[in-house]
C-alpha cells in the first residue's frame, strides 16, 4: 500500500511536469484569443463589406475544419514551403487562430444582441464610436457572453491534448509514457484528475465573474 | 450671437425632407424654435414626429433642406450628391447643445443611476470627475432621485428610470431638450412625476420640444403646439387656439379621439 502511494506520488509529479506545457499553451491561447475575438467581432459587423466577407471566410474555414488538421497544417504543412515553426509556436498560433474564430462569432452575436436604444442613447450623449463601444456596448457584451466563453475555455483545456500529434510533451503524453512503461491504469486516472481540477478552477473563475457582473440585473 | 436675447433662434429647420425608401416621412418641414420656448408636437402615429426630433440631434439624416442650431448650420444637404456639407466632427460639436429623452429610457443597465448621469460629461466632455459627480448629484436631487444614486436601473420604477434619463441628458448641460413620448411607456400612476420634472424645466425656461399624446399636459406646458400629419406640419398654434378652434378638421377628429381614449 505504501509502495502504491509512493508510485502515485511519483507518477503525479511526472505528469504535473508535463502539464506545465499544457498550462502555458492554455494561457497564451486565452490571453490572445479573447481580445482578438472581440476585435474581429467588431470588424465583422463594421461597414466595410470586404472586411466582413474576409472574416466570414475566416470563421467558416477555422470552425469548419478539425483543429487537428489545422495543427498538422501549421506544423508539417508550412515546413514544406520552408516555414519551420517550433512545436510550441505552431501550436500556440493554431490555437489562437482557431479559438478566435469561435470567439469572434460568440462576441458578434453578443454585440448584435444589444438593444439599438443603447447606441442611440450614447449617440444622443455625443459619444463617438470608440467611447460607445468601450463604455456602453462591450461591458454589456462581456457580461452576456460569459457562459459561452466559459464553454470555450473548458473545451480548450481538453483540446490542448492534441499537441501530442506534433510531438510535444504535455500532460497526457506524460501519462501515456508512464502507462507504456508500467502497464498500469493509475497514470490515466491521475491525468483525469488533473484535467478535472483545471476545469473546476475555470468554472469557478467564470462563476465568480458572472456574480460580479450580475449585480446590475 | 447674444445668449440672453429672448428672440434668439435655437432651432431653425428650413424645408427639410426625409424619406425611408419611397416613403416620405418629412415633407418640406419648416419650423423655428425660440429660446425658452416649449413646443409640444402631436399627431397620429407614423406622421413623422419622432423622425423630426431625431433629425435635430443627428440620429437621422435629412435628405434635403437645412437645420440651424443656435445660428450654426448643423445639417445641410447638397441636393445633387445627397452629402451633408457639415463634417461629422462639427456636427458632434453642435449636437452637444441638445439633450434627448426616449420613450423607452435607454438607460445604461450596467451603470448605477449616478454612473448613468456622470458617464458622458467625463468621457465626452473630459470634465474632472469630482466636479461631474458634484453636478450629477445636484441634478439627481433636482429630479428627486438622490436616494437612488447607487441603484442600478433594473431596480427602479419606470417613472424613476425616465427621471434618471432626463437627469442624464441634463448632465451634459444642454440648451435644448428633446423628448420623444417621455411618458408613453409608463403606468398611468407614474406619468405625473415625470411630467412634473418637465414642467419644472419649463419654469426654468429650458427650450424644449416634446412629442406627446398627453393633450392635457401639452396644453399646460407648451407655448405652442404643432400638429403633424403625413410628414407635414399642418398647424402650429397656441394651445388654446389649437384645441378650441383648429383650422384643420383633421385636428379636431384627432383630439376628440385621443380625449375619448383617455376618458375610457
Ligand atoms: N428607420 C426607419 N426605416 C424605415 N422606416 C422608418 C424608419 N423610422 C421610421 N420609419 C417610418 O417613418 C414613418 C414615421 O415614423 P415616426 O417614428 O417619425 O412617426 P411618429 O409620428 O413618431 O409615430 P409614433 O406616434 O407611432 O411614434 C413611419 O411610417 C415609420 O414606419
Ligand atoms: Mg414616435
Amino acid at each position: 500500500m505504501e509502495n502504491y502511494l509512493q508510485y502515485v506520488a511519483d507518477s503525479a509529479a511526472f505528469i504535473l511536469e508535463g502539464s506545465v506545457l499544457t498550462l502555458q499553451l492554455y494561457a497564451v491561447t486565452i490571453i490572445f484569443a479573447i481580445p482578438l475575438g472581440i476585435m474581429l467581432a467588431l470588424m465583422k459587423i463594421s461597414k466595410y463589406q470586404s472586411l466582413r466577407y474576409l472574416l466570414t471566410f475566416y470563421t467558416w474555414v477555422f470552425r469548419g475544419t478539425p483543429l487537428l488538421l489545422q495543427l498538422f497544417f501549421t506544423y508539417y504543412g508550412l515546413s514544406i514551403i520552408g516555414i519551420n515553426l517550433q512545436p510550441f509556436t505552431a501550436a500556440a498560433l493554431t490555437f489562437v487562430i482557431n479559438y478566435s474564430a469561435y470567439l469572434t462569432e460568440i462576441y458578434r452575436a453578443g454585440i448584435e444582441s444589444i438593444d439599438k436604444g443603447q447606441y442611440e442613447a450614447a449617440r444622443a450623449l455625443n459619444m463617438d464610436y470608440f467611447q460607445t463601444m468601450r463604455r456602453i456596448i462591450l461591458p454589456q457584451v462581456v457580461r452576456r457572453t460569459i457562459p459561452p466563453t466559459c464553454n470555450e475555455a473548458i473545451t480548450l483545456v481538453k483540446d490542448t491534448a492534441l499537441v501530442v500529434v506534433i510531438g510535444m510533451g504535455d500532460l497526457l503524453r506524460s501519462a501515456k509514457e508512464l502507462f507504456s512503461r508500467d502497464f498500469a491504469i493509475t497514470p490515466f486516472a491521475i491525468a483525469a484528475v488533473i484535467y478535472l481540477l483545471m476545469t473546476t478552477v475555470i468554472v469557478y473563475f467564470f462563476r465568480k465573474l458572472e456574480d460580479k457582473y450580475s449585480i446590475y440585473e | 450671437m447674444n445668449n440672453t436675447d429672448p428672440d434668439m433662434k435655437m432651432i431653425q429647420a428650413l424645408n427639410i425632407t426625409k424619406s425611408f425608401g419611397a416613403h416620405t416621412v418629412l415633407d418640406n418641414v419648416t419650423l423655428e424654435v425660440k429660446k425658452g420656448e416649449v413646443i409640444a408636437i402631436i399627431g397620429p402615429s407614423g406622421s413623422g414626429k419622432s423622425t423630426l426630433l431625431r433629425c435635430f440631434n443627428g440620429l437621422e439624416e435629412i435628405d434635403s433642406g437645412r437645420i440651424i442650431i443656435e445660428g450654426d448650420i448643423f445639417s445641410e444637404k447638397d441636393e445633387k450628391h445627397h452629402k451633408d456639407k457639415i463634417s461629422a466632427r462639427a456636427k458632434r460639436e453642435i449636437a452637444k447643445k441638445l439633450g434627448m429623452v426616449f420613450q423607452h429610457f435607454n438607460l445604461f443597465p450596467h451603470m448605477t443611476v449616478l454612473g448613468n448621469v456622470a458617464e458622458a460629461p467625463v468621457t465626452v466632455l473630459g470634465q474632472k470627475k469630482s466636479d461631474v459627480i458634484k453636478n450629477a448629484l445636484m441634478i439627481l436631487d433636482k429630479v428627486g432621485l438622490l436616494d437612488k444614486k447607487d441603484a442600478y436601473p433594473s431596480k427602479i420604477s419606470g417613472g424613476q428610470k425616465q427621471r434618471v434619463a432626463i437627469a442624464r441628458a441634463l448632465g451634459m448641460n444642454p440648451d435644448i431638450m428633446l423628448f420623444d413620448e417621455p411618458t408613453s411607456a409608463l403606468d398611468p400612476e407614474l406619468i405625473g412625476e415625470v411630467q412634473k420634472v418637465i414642467s419644472d424645466l419649463a419654469k426654468e425656461k429650458m427650450t424644449m420640444l416634446i412629442v406627446t399624446h398627453e393633450m392635457r399636459f401639452a396644453g399646460e406646458v407648451a407655448d405652442r403646439i404643432i400638429f403633424m400629419d403625413e410628414g407635414k406640419i399642418i398647424e402650429d398654434a397656441k394651445p388654446a387656439d389649437l384645441f378650441n378652434n383648429p383650422e384643420h378638421p383633421r385636428i379636431k377628429t384627432f383630439i376628440d379621439k385621443i380625449s375619448r381614449r383617455d376618458a375610457e
